[in-house]
């Protein structure tokens, strides 16, 4: 090996001592930097889990508001998958790194009040005298509890069945009705798959406890008991009721004729499943108006929505919204709640609502917003965007489909989505759902039990 | 006279050892001191991230944890009869020995195949070795991409080619069988950078005398291979079956991406089992005591691969 020189030796522990001063340097630049920020504006961290164009959309409502004040500076943080989000909020509550306002997803709602980490947006409503009946009453429903607002709904969506119209078109076939029951959506698939000659697939449902939940909640069946825990703590699931076995028989027969396909369940299963009726390869399904925005983006065919099915010989009893709300940690000064709050009222206007259902299919929930020209050019152009919110409307709330209050929900939809993922393969739709509910009924239990409920 | 002289010579002797046990005595103490002084930072950085939590874990796993994550209620070992009784767990835990199996096994005989295969001094064979190790640098979302994309049930390569030549479509990562064969493949991939490299350093470090010996008896290609090529690499093989099977056991990011644990459960592997637990459903009680459990299993086959595939090793 050759030898080091001396003044190799001297050059380089010259470069290291710079590199060493300058990321020091750099540091100290990069804290004074945010410490004078802080002085002028207070800072507000949101945490959110927006993807895809609702990101971009939510982005640039952050930085509007951020420029239509100088009080305060919301600072969004992305956090992944709705999922993992919950367990983060609940582990750094009353840490440096919690955040001040944060967006949950629905069916965390009694989980997160249950923690007593929050404070109810009610307490500010009342203190501003806020005209909360502006918003939407479906929506704010689904996030209260005896009276008392815990948090705002934001991005709010409805199941709806999406079909390629063109492709209809291009067969001959009727399209489905607005209201469909099972037997329309079944004839429509059916014929599709006949007249394309196997080209093209009838319809999918996704293996998501989301649907299945729907699909309880539009026959109007409970899926949890005490009237799905709106009238106090569920100490059981109902997973085998007729409703639901009816409808398992119903995907697990048309399977089974190859008119419904399985996409399976998941992201890639939502990816799949949007590509293949993007490419005209798959006729119609069933998916939160959320997409909307993704679906009209570069189609060429023309697009189709109808309400989400229900049962056959029986009235639609309506869908409960999905999607999910925003949240004020109570680890924060007043201060920084208050700021919170002004964010919260900001992203709720008539316009940013507009504006928010136009970039991403989210419902605007300000009922002053069905007059932005925005929406108004949108419906105008494209008119099946009209009927999520026309579904959310005809639609009155009742217990079984205002969203189920009961805590581990998560891992109701583990389970339910097992359950249809074994009704997909061609297990029997009683037995599946009946071991999915003795695993849900023992977790509930010693929920209840470790909560001190019971 | 001898004899005189040979005491008072010894006398310094004794001095001298008592003097050296005294001084022993100081540097056994100073030892301490030095011991204490170079172990205690990495102690203390075992102690806060792998002891404290080792003992935390078997804590809560006796416990039901509220929806907060703290323990709330003593339940003792319920929570591991619980998951020993339950067939969805026991299906987690025969879905786990399936994907460790076909792990190791695959990725050991394809790393020894392609290590064979570019031992030989060719033209151009730099390039294959670059090519065989290349996965290594490859990270697991990517190769979570490239492979949803290979496996993808509307556009993806398998299915096309499969429907080119008239063959059965298969429905990859949807189907439970095929979904486990797709997880296996997948990660066999992603290892085979690495085992390659590492049996391909082994083969080169093998003495060339003994294969031309080997050869001077006439011995065939294959006899040579089963009886001085893998006793040479043995050390190496252990060490690479060793490292794949707790690999395997820990796998997560590709299960994550691919299949999340479905279809059916079918992919839903013990270490899954305990994120589902602990970061989806905040059951820290059960997800504690799946941990456990998945740990004893690690040590379990770690200590059975010691006790019967060492005593093969030749050194």
């Amino acid at each position: 090996m050759r030898r080091i020189r001396n003044w190799e030796r001297w050059g380089l522990a010259g470069l290291c001592l710079i590199i060493v001063a300058a990321i020091g340097l750099g540091w100290a630049t990069h804290q004074r930097a945010t410490t004078a920020q802080a002085n002028t504006r207070t800072k507000v961290v949101f945490w959110h889990e927006m993807t895809g164009p609702a990101q971009q959309e939510l982005l640039t409502l952050v930085k509007n508001f951020n420029h239509s004040q100088t009080k305060y500076e919301v600072v969004p943080e992305f956090e992944g998958n709705y999922n993992e989000a919950v367990q983060k909020i609940i582990d750094t509550h009353g840490t440096d790194a919690s955040p001040a306002v944060f967006q949950s997803m629905d069916i965390s709602t009694s989980q997160l009040h249950h923690t007593g980490y929050t404070t109810p947006v009610q307490k500010f409503i009342d203190e501003d005298h806020y005209p909360v009946q502006k918003i939407a009453s479906g929506a704010r429903a689904f996030y209260a509890n005896k009276g008392v607002q815990l948090s705002m709904p934001f991005n709010t969506s409805q199941p709806v069945l999406y079909y390629n119209a063109t492709l209809l078109k291009k067969y001959g076939i009727t399209p489905p009705p607005v209201n469909p029951s099972y037997q329309d959506i079944t004839r429509v698939a059916t014929q599709l798959m006949t007249r394309s000659h196997k080209k093209v697939q009838g319809i999918t449902v996704e293996i998501y406890g989301w649907l299945f939940e729907q699909f309880l909640a539009n026959s109007g069946e409970s899926l949890a008991n005490r009237e799905d825990g709106h009238a106090g703590t569920p100490t059981a699931v109902n997973f085998t009721g007729p409703a639901a076995v009816q409808t398992m028989q119903w995907i697990q027969t048309n399977l089974k004729r190859g008119s419904f396909v399985n996409y399976g369940a998941g992201a890639n299963a939502v990816n799949n499943e949007t590509a293949s009726f993007l490419s005209g390869r798959l006729g119609m399904f069933l998916q939160s108006s959320a997409t909307i925005g993704q679906l009209t983006k570069g189609n060429p065919d023309k697009l189709g929505i109808t309400y989400y099915p229900h049962p056959d010989g029986q009235k639609a009893n309506g869908v409960a919204i999905g999607g999910a709300s925003l949240w004020i940690s109570n680890d924060k000064t007043t201060h920084v709640q208050r700021g919170a709050w002004d964010f919260i009222k900001y992203l709720l206007t008539a316009k940013n609502q507009a504006a928010w259902q136009v970039a991403t299919g989210y419902l605007a929930l300000n009922k002053d917003s069905q007059k932005e020209p925005e929406l108004q050019a949108l419906y105008q152009k494209l008119p099946a965007t009209k009927v999520p919110g026309e579904q959310l409307r005809a639609a009155t709330p009742n217990n079984t489909n205002s969203g189920i209050f009961l805590q581990g929900l998560i891992q109701a939809r583990i389970l339910t989505q097992t359950a249809m993922e074994q009704i997909y393969q061609g297990s029997d739709p009683q037995k599946a759902l009946a071991t999915a509910q003795k695993s849900m009924n023992s977790y509930i239990s010693n929920n209840n039990r470790s909560n001190g409920y019971s | 006279m001898e004899a005189g002289h040979s005491v008072p010579k010894s006398q310094p002797t004794v001095k001298s050892f008592a003097k050296t046990a005294a001084k022993g005595f100081n540097v056994h103490v100073n030892d301490k001191y030095y011991a204490a002084a170079f172990l205690g930072p990495s102690l203390l950085i075992l102690g806060v991230f792998v002891f404290y939590p080792m003992v935390r874990t078997l804590y809560l796993s006796l416990f039901l944890t509220n929806n907060v994550g703290r323990p709330t209620v003593f339940v003792g070992l319920k929570n591991y009869v619980s998951l020993l009784t339950s067939a969805a767990y026991r299906a987690s835990l025969t879905a786990t020995g399936f994907y460790v199996v076909g792990v190791v096994v695959l990725t050991l005989a394809l790393g020894i195949l392609l290590a064979q295969a570019t031992v030989q001094k060719l033209a151009g064979i730099q390039w294959f070795r670059t090519i065989f190790s290349a996965t290594m640098g490859v990270s697991v979302s990517v190769a979570a991409i490239f492979w949803l994309f290979i496996f993808s049930p509307s556009v993806g390569l398998l299915d096309q080619i499969a429907a080119f030549f008239h063959l059965p479509v298969i429905n990859w990562l949807t189907d439970p069988g095929w979904a486990m064969v797709a997880i296996i493949v997948s990660t066999v991939w992603m290892n085979l950078g690495f085992t390659f490299l590492i049996l391909f350093g082994a083969l080169q470090m093998v003495p060339p005398t003994l294969y031309e010996a080997a050869d001077i008896e006439g011995a065939s290609k294959r006899y040579q291979f089963w009886h001085v090529t893998l006793p040479m690499i043995s050390p190496t093989l252990f060490f690479t079956a060793t490292v794949t099977l707790i690999g395997a056991f820990k796998s997560f990011g590709l299960i994550d991406l691919m299949t999340a644990g479905g279809p059916n459960n079918a992919t839903n592997l013990m270490v899954y089992q305990v994120y589902k637990d602990a970061f989806l459903t905040g059951n820290y009680g059960m997800a504690s005591a799946e941990s456990i459990i998945l740990a004893l299993v690690i040590a379990l086959f770690t200590l059975l691969q010691f006790k019967f595939l060492e005593k093969r090793v030749t050194y």
